[in-house]
């Protein structure tokens, strides 16, 4: 699989209006065993990964836990250094290898990529007061002269819907959702070209959710920001992204604009996850027609031969316990699968309510 | 209408923490019918998990049920027999008295949101389910007792449980752990399931598995659900009844089909405003303004007041009574105290 050459046919990043372009990308994490920490195996988390995020839009990024979606999103951070491939970020006409570049390097695109976290409790300092969190960042990289940072955070603290007399405040002082605002104006308050968001709205409440939601849109349309919103919600994902990658143990299974993934799904493991999806009208429970998945998801450290989702496909025939299929474009559409079968099978979508 | 299994009658549980009292259930009636699917929605500081601790007497201190009665109709199945025992009042048992722990997990039982740490990981998923058979089932022997815990294994589609059974928790996937859960409440064939956000930290495609199960399982063991949950799409598969909860409260309960299609309470219509919908475009979503307020700064009058777009001046002050709008429909809002009948209490 190492050797695997680029199997998405090469797209002219200009053309195409692209920001981030991942290439190949891998993240093993060793196993290691013994008082000499031996390494004995990988932990495969991010297996040849590859898709491209355009200026503007907003990528989903779904899988079930485990599947290596928040490592591809902490490897894009460089939170990790990925094992291998490339992460190509173009910005003002200059194109650079994020994957590659060593820390020193990196500090001027910390400021363009940004990341939301999941869980707004832990992810804020308790000792530090919102101005110190939201400044923080702003003093680690020398952004603005120090006299302006007040003025900055007040206004992002507003623009995120609190009130600037908060910012001597501590974290203790907010509710989830404020929490949460909190940390979209951290992500915020650098200006960034791409934003990285991490289950942001899973910890939610319902009600304050779509609050979440309504913001990060309000945001997008305001600052031009791009978003790689990853999710395991489906019914978020559906509402407020354009493109949607699909996860499966380490590998992307297929690329798609989000009308096509949840009407016409091409891959039997994203029609598995449409069935999946909760129908929310009690009349129309009947129209469920849940695929059952057999079995438990590939080990990660020891995935099954050929295409990993075959032990649990219905679909599944000699072939694909042998070859592995290749992440293609479908001829004449905007969206790529992983599957052998791909145009001879004919999917369910989910079920619309 | 059945006779109800379990009756809540004006239930309030106050917590007396050293920052002031926090009323964390505050005056809740409800009915759970045998052999029925009865789901609490609410969002988080709702008291829906208090209520359901309450049903077992597990509220730690310095929680406390300050009134109202719990009516445990012991025996009463879905065919509608009264046993010979009777009712029990729940509120008023002895925490750690022998009656409520021959009720605990042998009739009421109960499964966890989260099935790691649920689980010992001290013992093996054999230990822990012969561990509850053999305390609710005196002389029965080891040897029984394991293969009624095998048995149970299979039964809630545990592959290959002989040999599982002597795996430790950590072996087990998340799935996988939450079907040992299952099993454990199960073993003693319990007449009400109580499941406290069962699927919340498992998966879409294993929650779809874990709900077709659970359902499965209600029919075979005619037992009564309830589901505590806070995701309303799992409300509108699984639910026969539903209760909705706000500060303490339950502001509606009916059957599923009125909640989803023709809710009254404005917190109802407001809340199923603000789901995103599989089938909608990039909208802008309905929502809810403000925040849940904070336990210790609960509003007078209707709780829901101050976020409310319906609400009228009295409402600040008021505190609605509950409303029999038609049968199986109540609704706690003074929106609909002239249109409807008050429930008498009793």
């Amino acid at each position: 699989m190492a050797d695997q050459t680029p199997n998405t046919e090469p797209v002219d990043a200009a053309e195409e209006n692209i920001l981030l372009d991942v290439k190949n990308l891998k993240m093993f994490f060793p196993i290691t065993e013994g008082i000499f920490s031996q390494v004995k195996g990988y932990v495969r988390a991010v297996d040849d990964v590859s898709f491209f995020i355009r200026r503007g839009e907003t990528l989903g990024l779904v899988g079930e836990s485990g599947c290596g979606k928040t490592t591809v999103g902490r490897c894009i951070a460089r939170a990790y250094e990925p094992t291998g491939g490339q992460v190509l970020f173009h910005d003002n006409g200059r194109s650079v290898d994020l994957a590659q570049m060593d820390r020193k390097a990196l500090g001027p695109y910390r400021k363009d990529i940004r990341v939301i976290f999941q869980d707004p409790y832990s992810s804020l300092n308790p000792r530090m007061t919102v101005f110190e969190i939201v400044s923080e960042v702003l003093k680690v990289n020398k952004l603005i002269p120090e006299s302006e940072f007040e003025q900055r955070v007040a206004e992002i603290i507003q623009l995120v819907g609190l009130r600037p007399e908060y910012i001597r405040r501590y974290p203790h002082a907010f509710s989830g959702g404020e929490r949460q605002r909190i940390v979209i104006a951290r992500a915020l308050v650098t200006e960034p070209r791409l934003v990285i968001a991490d289950e942001a709205v899973s910890a939610l409440d319902v009600s304050v959710r779509a609050q979440i939601l309504n913001l990060m849109e309000d945001l997008r349309q305001r600052f031009d920001l791009t978003y790689l919103f990853i999710s395991h919600d489906l019914s978020v994902i559906r509402h407020i992204c354009d493109r949607v990658v699909v996860m499966y143990v380490g590998q992307v299974i297929e690329v798609a604009g989000v009308n096509d993934l949840f009407t016409t799904p091409q891959h039997p493991y994203t029609e598995a996850l449409m069935s999946a999806v909760p129908i929310l009208n009690p009349r129309q429970r009947h129209l469920q027609k849940r695929i059952r998945l057999e079995g438990e998801v590939a080990d990660p450290s020891n995935p099954p031969s050929g295409c990993y989702f075959h032990p649990r496909c219905r679909f599944a025939e000699a072939k694909c316990a042998v070859e592995k299929p290749p992440l293609r474009k479908l001829a004449n559409q905007d969206r790529y699968v992983a599957c052998h079968f791909a145009e001879e099978l004919d999917l369910q979508g989910a079920v619309m309510t | 209408m059945t006779d109800p299994l379990v009756e809540i009658k004006d239930l309030r549980i106050h917590f007396f923490t050293d920052e002031g009292v926090v009323r964390a259930v505050e005056g809740i009636d409800l009915n759970i019918k045998p052999g029925k699917t009865l789901c609490v929605v609410g969002e988080s500081g709702s008291g829906k998990s208090v209520m359901a601790l309450s049903l077992l007497q597990i509220i730690h201190k310095p929680g406390q049920i300050v009134d109202g009665q719990i009516l445990y109709h012991r025996g009463r199945v879905a065919g509608g027999q009264f046993s010979q025992n009777g009712a029990v009042d729940i509120a008023s048992l002895n925490r750690k008295g022998r009656d409520i722990r021959s009720i605990r997990g042998a009739e009421i039982a109960m499964i966890f949101q989260e099935p790691m740490t649920s689980l010992s990981p001290m013992y093996t998923v054999g230990n822990q389910v012969m561990e509850t058979i053999r305390l609710h089932e005196k002389g029965i022997s080891k040897k029984e007792a394991r293969e009624r815990a095998i048995d149970i294994l299979r039964r809630v589609r545990i592959p290959k449980p002989e040999r599982l059974i002597d795996e430790y928790p950590f072996r087990l996937s998340g799935g996988m752990r939450q079907r040992v859960m299952i099993a454990m409440a199960l073993s003693c064939t319990p007449s009400l399931l109580i499941a406290d956000e069962p699927t919340t930290a498992l998966d879409v495609t294993t929650q779809a598995q874990i709900l077709d199960l659970m359902l499965e399982l209600q029919q075979e063991f005619n037992m009564a659900i309830m589901f505590i949950t806070h995701d309303l799409g799992v409300v509108a598969e699984i639910a026969d009844d539903v209760a909705v909860m706000y500060l303490g409260n339950v502001v509606e309960y009916s059957d599923v089909d009125t909640i989803f299609n023709a809710p009254e309470h404005p917190y109802t219509q407001a809340l199923l405003r603000s789901i995103p919908k599989i089938s909608a475009t990039r909208q802008p979503l309905d929502m809810i303004e403000g925040m849940v307020p904070s336990p210790f700064r609960r509003p007078g009058g209707c709780p829901f007041h101050p976020r409310c777009t319906q609400a009228l001046a009295s409402c600040s002050t008021v505190v609605p009574s509950l409303t029999t709008l038609h049968e199986n429909h109540i609704v706690r809002c003074l929106l609909h105290e002239e249109t409807g009948e008050e429930v008498p209490r009793g």
